[in-house]
């Protein structure tokens, strides 16, 4: 059994930095953040650190080094919640993980892998320990990676640095022999009489009579020596993946603007995508509501959370793209109060195998591209706007052509494509084989139609537009359509030229017009431009 | 002797050049990627490489729709569309028609059109969108309707995402434009010519500069007897009467 333990030394920290909506650490604009337990700094991040501010500090001094240092308190219910997204991950290389609890401090901010039926498929302990690792930056935690034959082994060994990786028992309890004993939970307590008898290493615990142990410093530590020295069977128990995704995150501050939401969003968007690569499977739709403050409401009717629901055309795993959805739909979204708190909800995925990495763009890679563009597209602008052409059975000419929204998922088949091409080919050729009679028939149609024909005056019993006479050329092709709705179209149209050069489509009404006092309405009117 | 070696060297330079990249003064310059034929010998004979260039935007500057502008760039779209890639249009100043689309040669139901004027606060989106779609690399070809007045670094914006894109790229824009100058290497002015008849004149390019306009014939949309009235009927010219003096005195 290889059991490797990720222990992850600052998660207070973290989680408590991802609720303040800025940048993360590392990145321009990150601000001193340190955490504050009975009024001494407890821990302080790099920015902190530069500026002085050290662990054991009083409050005061910390605020008079740093004026613009963030103050917080640490949260266990966050930090769990900060470290559940680390299980997922780690699920997604042995289904043996697991995550002790108990101890209540920072010994519980470590997750515990057993990975000795993985190592075959991931080729090798070290290949598998770069992968883990690459697999866990998104999340933006400090990790510390050891491996050890015994699960409380590994753990311990974790902690230390740096952390050790060993292969086999034998290398174990070496290892574990130079690990200080107030790494061991009852160790920590009794630490101060340790040391006051010289006993800092486990090494020279190990020495000494177990009844002598036993009775001064208690059962259970030596119970943990024990399962860390593969004396003592320890069992663990794996976690068990939620069928939902649900994750919360409370903001220390209230969230005025888009992009603080989208800080927020985007550490629970990366915790979203670990849970849906633990179980190999991609999301089709997902939920976040932002619970807003309760006493900016200004009527009863002001709802207390917002939900904004985004679908995907295309089921993906993608942290990059989600994000950029998510930020194209809250820009257009007005939101009736400052942001307290996120939640991020996911339940409709889909199982499938990951798409294979191609070096050149195949017709499905180019498929799937547009597809996210057709998206992306539809995020921003709206639905509506992104549309496609169909042909509509009607003689009118403005109502032979309908626009509809694209639909970005349902793209007919190649072979539907293929099939359609020949057959347009095939017409268009046969098209143009009687060109000649279609042409002389009237049967052309201009590519750009005016949405409302546009009335031309008569002078001398012909149309004029822009101040020039317009010169008939060919027509009449008489349409007359739509006695079945209240549209009724009695039309000849003629292919005119103005006085450009350009041709245009006109057309003069059949039936006299009545209600119309203009005098100089008999009829013209301008539908089309020849594009 | 001098001049004799000089000629020599330059029409060795004529012939093979140093990188296909360089051309001579009076030499038309070469595409650096493939072209997309135009559809029209006349236009390929005076465009650089031979065609339509990729990767770059094409500038079509005109006056009003409605010019045969859709039938002078009908054979590369088509071609994309054949290929099986998609073909995007990004605000058309006009409702489109299907059937004449289909008459075209287009399949209609692949085209996609995308409005950016409906919003509230236009103006930024129509570009950003454009840039989407050139910098994804998964569209075919692009035919967009700019808006007028554009400031020349949006349009330089536009080139550089262009390059992630392999196929024709137009935009179309207002006459008007023609007098300041932008980063596209090849901007084409258009003027209808009568009836189906278009005239180019190409306004910039990597050559010598055309000087008279061309005149192409586009795909009929007349009969021949239609054209014939066309060309033969001439409307009296109103006589211009000199300058008359008037003495206000």
């Amino acid at each position: 059994m290889i059991w490797v333990a990720l222990h992850l030394p600052s998660l207070s920290l973290e989680s408590f930095s991802a609720t303040l909506a800025v940048p993360r650490e590392g990145e321009a604009g990150a601000p001193p953040i340190a955490l504050v337990d009975a009024h001494r700094i407890s821990a302080t991040n790099a920015a902190a650190r530069s500026l002085g501010v050290k662990a054991g500090l009083k409050r005061a001094t910390a605020l008079a080094l740093a004026p613009r240092i963030v103050l917080g308190q640490a949260d266990t219910a966050r930090d769990q919640r900060a470290l559940l997204p680390v299980a997922h991950a780690a699920l997604a290389f042995t289904p043996q993980v697991s995550m002790p609890h108990g101890h209540g401090d920072e010994a519980d901010h470590t997750v515990l892998l057993e990975v000795q039926a993985s190592l075959r498929y991931f080729g090798g302990l070290p290949r598998l320990l770069v992968r883990l690792a690459d697999a866990l930056k998104p999340l933006g935690h400090t990790v510390r990676i050891a491996s050890a034959a015994t699960a409380q082994g590994a753990a311990v060994l974790a902690r230390i640095e740096p952390a050790p990786h060993c292969a086999d028992l034998a290398a174990t309890c070496r290892a574990l022999h130079e690990v200080p004993v107030w790494l061991f939970g009852p160790g920590r307590e009794h630490w101060e009489a340790l040391q006051g008898m010289g006993l800092r290493k486990l090494g020279d615990l190990l020495g000494l009579p177990r009844s002598g142990l036993a009775r001064r410093f208690g059962e259970g530590l030596l119970a943990e020596i024990d399962a860390a020295l593969g004396r003592r069977p320890d069992p663990r128990e794996p976690i068990v993946l939620a069928p939902m995704f649900e994750s919360r995150l409370e903001l220390f501050a209230r969230a005025d603007s888009t992009e603080q939401v989208l800080y927020g969003a985007s550490v629970l968007l990366e915790r979203l995508v670990a849970w849906l690569s633990a179980q190999h499977s991609f999301v089709r739709r997902f939920r976040l509501l932002m619970h807003h403050e309760g006493r900016w409401q200004e009527s009863q009717r002001t709802p207390q959370a917002t939900t904004l629901e985004i679908a995907l055309a295309d089921p993906s795993r993608d942290s990059a793209h989600l994000l950029v959805l998510l930020r194209e739909r809250l820009a257009q979204l007005q939101l009736p109060a400052p942001t307290l708190e996120l939640a991020l909800q996911a339940e409709d995925i889909v199982k499938r195998a990951a798409p294979n990495q191609e070096l050149f763009p195949t017709p499905q890679n180019e498929n799937e591209g547009l597809t996210r563009l057709i998206e992306r597209l539809q995020a921003r602008l709206g639905a509506d706007q992104v549309q496609r052409l169909t042909a509509n059975e009607d003689h009118r000419p403005e109502r032979a052509s309908l626009l509809r929204a694209a639909d970005a998922a349902s793209r007919p088949g190649k072979a539907a494509r293929a099939s359609r091409s020949i057959a347009a080919v095939a017409k268009a050729q046969g098209r143009a084989g009687v060109a000649s009679e279609t042409r002389a028939t009237g049967s052309a149609r201009p590519v750009w139609l005016q949405p409302e024909p546009e009335p031309l005056v008569e002078r001398n019993a012909r149309p004029w537009y822009e101040g020039r006479v317009l010169r008939l050329l060919s027509g009449p092709e008489r349409i007359e359509a739509g006695w079945w709705d209240d549209a009724l179209a009695e039309r000849d149209y003629f292919i005119a030229e103005a006085s450009d050069g350009a041709l245009v489509w006109i057309y003069r009404e059949r039936l006299p017009l009545s209600g119309r006092g203009d005098g100089n309405d008999a009829g013209w009117f301008l539908h089309g431009r020849f594009g | 002797m001098g001049t004799s070696y000089a000629s020599e060297l330059l029409a060795q330079l004529v012939a093979d050049p140093l990188h296909p990249a360089l051309w001579l003064g009076h030499q038309l310059g070469r595409s650096g990627s493939q072209v997309v034929a135009t559809g029209f010998a006349a236009l390929d004979a005076q465009l650089p490489g031979g065609g339509w260039p990729r990767r770059v935007l094409s500038e079509l500057l005109l006056l009003h729709p409605g010019i045969g502008e859709m039938r002078l760039l009908a054979p590369p779209l088509v071609a994309a569309q054949r290929a099986g890639r998609p073909v995007m249009l990004f605000d058309p100043p006009a409702a489109l028609s299907a059937t004449a689309l289909a008459q075209l040669g287009f399949d209609v139901g692949e085209l996609l059109v995308v409005n950016t004027r409906a919003r509230v606060v236009p103006g930024s989106d129509s570009l950003w969108a454009l840039e989407q779609a050139l910098k994804s690399g998964h569209v075919g070809a692009v035919l967009a309707w700019l808006p007028p007045r554009l400031r020349a670094e949006r349009l330089r914006r536009l080139q550089l995402a262009a390059h992630n894109h392999d196929g024709a790229a137009f935009v179309l824009r207002e006459a008007a434009a023609a007098v300041r100058p932008t980063a596209s290497p090849l901007r084409l002015g258009l003027r209808a010519g009568g009836a189906d008849r278009l005239q180019v004149s190409v306004i910039k390019r990597r050559g010598p500069p055309l000087e008279q306009p061309l005149s192409l014939e586009l795909p009929p949309v007349l009969s021949n007897a239609a054209r014939r009235r066309a060309g033969t009927v001439v409307e009296p010219a109103v006589p211009l009467s000199a300058a008359t003096f008037v003495n206000l005195a």
